[in-house]
């Protein structure tokens, strides 16, 4: 079975094979015996050895996390990023509160108004990441390709409720020509300039 | 009555409803874009065509009455494509602006969109440069402006203001204001509320919030005795703060009308507000030392019940001027017109024929009577009469004869009034001695009211008479109920209305004057020691925040309200509030015994009119066809006639020198629209050019007032809407205009410049 075949087959049960299990101990006697019998096999060695062995022949499977870190799939929904314009250097998010709307855990807030040219701008942004559940749906429908998932995953926090603002999420200006543009959730596919129909103009 | 059939359906109508009324009512959907219930149809859009057995082409339904039998379909394919075809239109060169546009939730151009299912443009027209346009709390940009003409529509056959107009431009066409450069209005809102797009906005609202994000709390303006339905829209102030605070104000714009205070005066709540155990402690003690409490009429009608009970249980002399002037008032035409209250409501006033207003600033008074008066006029060529010192010239393009008299002279002007509507039983009834004291002539030289002007308005009367009028009504203001003569004004007021085709309404000047006029036994004359409910008292409590305990104010206050329809309705609370009420004082003193002021709903005297109903199943909507459901309507009494003859006329008071009025400027009633940040603004003394000129003064002036030792220091603005006259307010609280105006509304006064 190839390509998406296998994913349509449902019978799960096909290559599994019974593990032997030894009847359970019942007795408390019983159960000493098993301990003294396994203490006494070394059993704990058998794998140490391998272990040893694979090491002094340094042949090293394992990520030397986190001085070494596995690439990820663009569309991995990792902790948000809010995108600048690359032309302008102008923030993205125009505040129309999509994000804040469709969002299930209900953890994105913004608040907005109208700057000095009478735009509307998003004056703070913020993210609660004790609540969110990463679903992407924020990213999927801001019509700015403004809010959008990053790679980055750790976000280990002493705090139930680890807020980011907008400071954090925001590409810094200085950094404005490495931002990538966001291929994940919510972008358009590569076949999106067929699909766009023209505004035909007057002029 | 007509029968027909809407998609098979057998509905009737009633005479003169078009078909779409119809529909409405039946909750059959029909799409519109311009029509609007309140103004006349305006048949801009063709998107409500529907088809009609039997007739070629199709029908507009907002427009054409319907024909017995007809039977009309309102969908079909080629409907469809013809209203496919103009929303195409509308969208053209419309900016792609739904992310951010104020209106985007709730915007009929999206949802029709969606309906007809138009998600690319293909024609196309050279878009023009029409710059947003910035007008005080309003903000207008032409490129999202559909050219509906509802926001012309309403201003003009509903407010009266007429200050939009549409200039014709093809797509350049835009709303621009009426003959002059930048909008200058009584700052309504009700364009931006009508509105169907994003064109017309707040300015203040801007981009705050979006439709769908506010929470919608139902109730009732708490500035006047209108009390209009309203909602307030709140939502968390900001990120860090998750407190809720309104955002904005929102009418049922189809039926009813806010003014300008109403929707933008909405942040007067007490915020601070604590439970401050120390000062609760001072209060309970005031109150046992006290023999009077004193308070004005903005409350509801629950803690009127439970001021009546604690002067019930400790024999508190309930001091409030302006609603006992009221009560004196309404109790003396009673017994002489027989019922309990005054009949007519504001729907009476715009189905009037005729209208006499006597004794009102009624722009700034009650904006809801001068809508309500606008629409008369504007639906049925109303002709309406007022009786005033002071020309306003907001009411130009309504009133249709102004009678300007003395100051001072209302007992001639409704005297001649008797004598021109009332027959001989009336004048009979009015006694001798009232009918040797009419002298038309003496009258006529000392109020400046010609006889001719008298003649004028018979001859008009009998014209509208002629021409089918059937409903008169007589509007009443404060003028006459703080005048030194009230008690014979009441009297005469009572004659019209049991004598004539005319009925009386008495404007209640406050928000619940009504209510306390009702419910509470007022007295006269203040004691030793008194406590201030939103007045200064020995011990205050206010809901400014000002005082010694803390109330709620009217929009952190769940309650009832008797407004100017005789109507009680519901108001709820927006924003919460966390200091105490005037229950829990009446709880402490062992008076009330109910965990919540709304269990007196019910508790309201029945022999005043009002319903044993729970606060929780009065209604609070309006029906499809735009019956107001909002509470219940006070039942009116039969009260017996009082024999006694009407005292003759006394001579009339001559104001002589520099008289000033007491009213408020259009936007302001009280403290509490003064403490909206929209509106917020320092209390000027108001002069029209006249005025100024007459006294040497120009705009920016400071002058002192003086009358009696009592000296006030002031700045003089020019106010625009009035021709002559000058007025000052009482909702700067910083401004002692209370004690210039003991009890009558216009006073003498000396000014000078400093
Ligand atoms: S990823 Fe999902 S849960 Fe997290 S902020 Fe976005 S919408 Fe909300
Ligand atoms: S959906 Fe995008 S543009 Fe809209 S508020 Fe959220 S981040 Fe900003
Ligand atoms: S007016 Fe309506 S359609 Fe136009 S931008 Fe605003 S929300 Fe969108
Ligand atoms: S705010 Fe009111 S008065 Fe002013 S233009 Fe709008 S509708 Fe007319
Ligand atoms: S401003 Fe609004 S209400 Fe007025 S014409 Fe334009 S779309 Fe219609
Ligand atoms: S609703 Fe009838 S023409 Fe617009």
């Amino acid at each position: 079975m190839n390509g998406l075949e296998q994913f349509k087959d449902r019978n799960v049960s096909q290559n599994y094979y019974r593990v032997k299990i030894e009847p359970y101990p019942k007795t408390p006697w019983e159960r000493f015996k098993r301990v003294v019998r396994r203490s006494l096999r070394l059993e704990l060695f058998v794998g140490l050895k391998i272990t040893l062995m694979e090491m002094l022949r340094f042949k090293i499977h394992t990520i030397q996390y986190p001085k070494e870190k596995l690439p990820i799939s663009p569309r991995y929904r990792a902790v948000h990023k809010l995108l600048r314009l690359l032309e302008s250097g102008n923030e993205r998010c125009i505040g129309c509160g999509l994000c804040e709307k469709i969002c299930i855990s209900n953890c994105i807030r913004i608040d907005t108004r109208p700057d000095e040219n009478g735009r509307k701008i998003p004056t703070e942004y913020t993210i609660n990441f004790g609540r969110c559940i990463f679903c992407g749906y924020c990213a999927e429908v801001c019509p700015e390709l403004a809010i959008v998932h990053g790679q980055d995953y750790e976000h280990a926090s002493e705090q139930r409720a680890q807020f980011a603002l907008k400071e954090d999420m925001l590409t810094p200006l200085d950094k404005l020509k490495e931002q990538k543009e966001y291929p994940g959730f919510g972008a358009p596919t590569p076949a999106a300039d067929k699909l766009i129909k023209k505004t035909p103009l007057a002029y | 009555m007509v029968k027909f059939y809407i998609d098979g359906k057998e509905v009737v109508a009633n005479r003169g409803e078009t078909i779409l009324q119809v529909a409405r009512r039946e909750g059959i959907y029909i799409p519109t874009m311009c029509y609007l219930s309140k103004v006349k149809p305006i048949e801009s859009c063709r998107l409500c065509v529907v088809e009609v057995e039997g007739v070629e082409g199709f029908v507009l339904s907002c427009q054409t009455p319907a024909t017995p039998d007809a039977r009309i379909t309102t969908d079909s394919k080629e409907l469809y494509e013809h209203r496919q075809n103009i929303m195409k239109l509308y969208d053209v060169n419309h900016p792609l602006e739904c992310g951010v546009c104020d209106k985007s939730g709730e915007c009929d151009l999206q949802n029709k969109n969606l309906e007809f299912r138009v998600d690319s443009q293909e024609f196309s027209a050279r878009d023009q440069y029409r710059p947003i346009q910035d007008w005080n709390y309003l903000q207008y940009d032409p490129s999202l402006c559909i050219l509906c003409e509802k926001c012309v529509h309403v201003c003009n056959e509903v407010i009266g203001d007429d200050a939009i107009e549409i200039e014709y431009g093809g797509y350049k066409s835009r709303i621009i204001p009426k003959d002059a450069e930048t909008l200058d209005c009584t700052w309504c809102g009700e364009c931006v509320a009508v509105c169907p797009v994003g064109a017309f906005i707040s300015k203040d609202f801007k981009y705050s919030a979006n439709a769908w994000e506010l929470d919608r709390i139902p109730a009732a303006c708490a500035h006047c005795s209108a009390s209009c339905h309203l909602y307030y829209e709140t939502k968390h102030s900001s990120i860090e703060n998750p407190e809720p605070k309104i955002y904005r104000v929102k009418n049922e714009f189809e039926f009813e009308t806010l003014c300008g205070a109403g929707r933008f005066g909405f942040d007067f709540e007490n915020r601070e507000a604590k439970k401050d155990e120390e000062a609760f402690k001072r209060a309970i003690e005031a109150f046992k030392r006290a023999d009077t409490i004193k308070f004005t009429s903005f409350i509801t009608n629950e803690e009127a019940l439970l001021l009546q009970k604690m002067k019930e249980r400790f024999g508190y002399r309930l001091v409030n001027d302006e609603a006992r002037a009221y009560q004196r008032f309404l109790e003396n035409f009673s017994q002489y017109s027989g019922k309990s209250l005054y009949t007519p409501s504001l729907y009476d006033i715009e189905d009037s024929d005729f209208i006499i207003l006597m004794g009102s600033f009624i722009s700034s008074d009650n904006p809801a009577v001068r809508y309500a008066m606008t629409v008369s006029q504007k639906r049925h060529r109303s002709e309406i009469v007022n009786f005033h010192p002071v020309e306003d010239d907001l009411l130009k393009p309504v009133v249709t004869k102004f009678v300007k008299h003395e100051v001072g002279s209302e007992e001639a002007a409704l005297s001649m009034l008797v004598d021109i509507l009332c027959d001989e039983d009336a004048k009979k009834r009015a006694g001798k001695e009232w009918l040797e004291s009419f002298d038309i002539g003496y009258l006529s030289a000392e109020s400046n009211i010609g006889e001719e002007e008298i003649e004028d308005i018979l001859k008009r009367l009998k014209m509208k008479k002629r021409r089918g009028a059937k409903r008169f009504t007589l509007i009443l203001g404060e003028d006459l109920y703080t005048h030194p003569r009230a008690e014979n004004l009441a009297k005469l007021a009572g004659l019209v209305d049991r004598f004539s085709e005319f009925d009386v309404m008495l404007i209640p000047p406050k928000t619940n004057t009504l209510g306390v006029a009702l419910i509470c036994d007022l007295d006269e004359e203040e004691g030793e020691f008194s406590i201030g409910y939103n007045q200064k008292g020995d011990f205050t409590l206010s809901a400014l925040g000002d005082g010694d305990l803390d109330m709620p104010a009217l929009n952190q206050q769940e309650g009832t309200f008797t407004n100017i329809d005789r109507r009680v309705v519901p108001t709820n609370v927006a924003l919460p509030y966390e200091g105490y009420v005037l229950n829990d004082i009446a709880k402490e003193l062992g008076v009330s015994d109910k965990e919540y002021t709304i269990e007196y709903t019910k508790e309201l005297p029945k022999e005043k009119g009002y319903k044993e109903i729970e606060f929780d199943e009065l209604d609070n909507e309006f029906l499809n066809d735009g019956t107001e459901k909002r509470g219940y309507e006070l039942e009116i009494k039969k009260v017996n006639l009082s024999r006694k003859n009407i005292e003759p006329i006394e001579e009339l008071p001559e104001f002589n020198g520099t008289v000033i009025y007491r009213c408020e400027p259009v936007l302001q009633f009280s403290p509490f629209t003064n403490k909206a940040h929209q509106l917020r603004t320092k209390g000027k003394l108001y002069a029209s050019e006249t005025f100024l000129n007459d006294l040497g003064l120009k705009e920016g002036d400071k002058v002192n007032i003086q009358k009696d030792n009592i000296t006030i220091s002031i700045e003089v603005e020019r106010d625009g809407f009035i021709a002559s006259g000058a007025y000052l307010g009482r909702f700067d609280k910083n401004i002692d205009t209370e004690s210039l105006f003991k009890d009558y509304r216009f006073t003498e006064v000396k000014i000078q410049k400093v």
